[in-house]
């Protein structure tokens, strides 16, 4: 993998975490009724773990020699949501997100060390995202 | 399909027009569409491209299989033709008929082809044909035309 392709996927993903943090405070300030009780805190809590991997990201770009940049173009609806549609969201943005690291790793094959760091990636989103999933079954 | 009918569908807003649009010509091209495909198109995250187009599957008018693979529905398709045909004409007009840099064209044919009325874009469709009939009245008005903008330019650069 090219530096220069390994810098714009690593911007790219740092883009999707950054502005799935984002999403994560809008839903839990936003959140009506009795499941802002029970899943403003889970909101919270996925926004700190995604910034936590933005800042991974970032750091692997710096080792790389790539500086962390942003083009955020974000539509935040200026309406309540409900905890249903807040998963719902949820589920979808983190699917983007770990396509992106599987994009990262095919890209980076033979950069073992990208691999690993793409599979480790991989694993922390698959569980984040089966852990939404499993909010929405009946 | 008729050229009236092309043009007939519901309103749809900027964003859900470019959307449909891009899905459309990622078919065309590639003959499939991801979610990746399309956000790295638009220019904006997957998350934000995947919310969106839930949005769409919802209302019916975008597909997703078990692979996540995007397809339009048969609305999704009559959108996304109709506002490709209104782009094409008033994008024609602009550039051929009234002169204006095709880059410009582009551009502000972005922001009005899903606003077009079927009527609108049909005048549009005729002015174009009257002027590709190569009839002495479409050579005079061409001519004319381009002279009336000529003289108006000289004008504005003297002052």
């Amino acid at each position: 993998m090219g530096n220069k392709d390994a810098v714009r996927t690593l911007n790219e993903i740092f883009a999707e975490e950054v502005e799935a943090g984002i999403r994560y405070l809008h839903m839990a300030v936003t959140i009506k009724g009795m499941d802002r009780l029970v899943l403003q805190p889970e909101l919270l809590k996925s926004m700190e773990e995604t910034l936590s991997h933005a800042r991974i990201i970032a750091e692997k770009l710096l080792e790389i020699g790539g500086v962390p940049s942003l083009d955020l173009r974000i539509e935040l609806p200026g309406e309540m949501t409900t905890g249903q549609e807040a998963i719902r969201n949820s589920v979808e943005f983190e699917r983007g997100a770990l396509e992106a690291y599987k994009e990262l790793m095919e890209d980076a094959a033979g950069d073992v060390r990208m691999e690993e760091f793409a599979r480790a990636q991989i694993a922390l989103e698959s569980e984040h995202l089966a852990h939404f999933k499993l909010l929405l079954e009946d | 399909m008729a050229t009236q009918e092309i043009f007939e569908h519901e309103p749809v807003s900027h964003a859900v027009a470019h959307y449909l649009v891009t899905v459309s010509e990622l078919l065309e091209e590639y003959g499939y569409a991801r979610v990746s495909d399309v956000a790295r198109r638009i220019g904006i995250t997957r998350g934000s491209a995947s919310i969106t187009l839930k949005g769409l599957r919802q209302k019916g008018l975008v597909t997703e299989d078990g692979r996540r693979f995007l397809g339009l529905s048969d609305s999704g398709k009559q959108v996304a033709e109709s506002v490709l045909a209104k782009r094409r004409i008033m994008k024609d007009l602009m550039v051929r008929v009234l002169g204006v840099d095709p880059k410009q064209a582009g551009k502000d044919t972005c922001e009005i082809e899903h606003l077009l009325s079927s009527e609108t874009a049909e005048r549009a469709r005729l002015l174009l044909e009257f002027v590709d009939s190569g009839s002495k009245a479409s050579r005079d008005f061409q001519r004319n035309f381009a002279r009336f903008i000529a003289k108006r330019d000289r004008g504005s650069a003297h002052g």
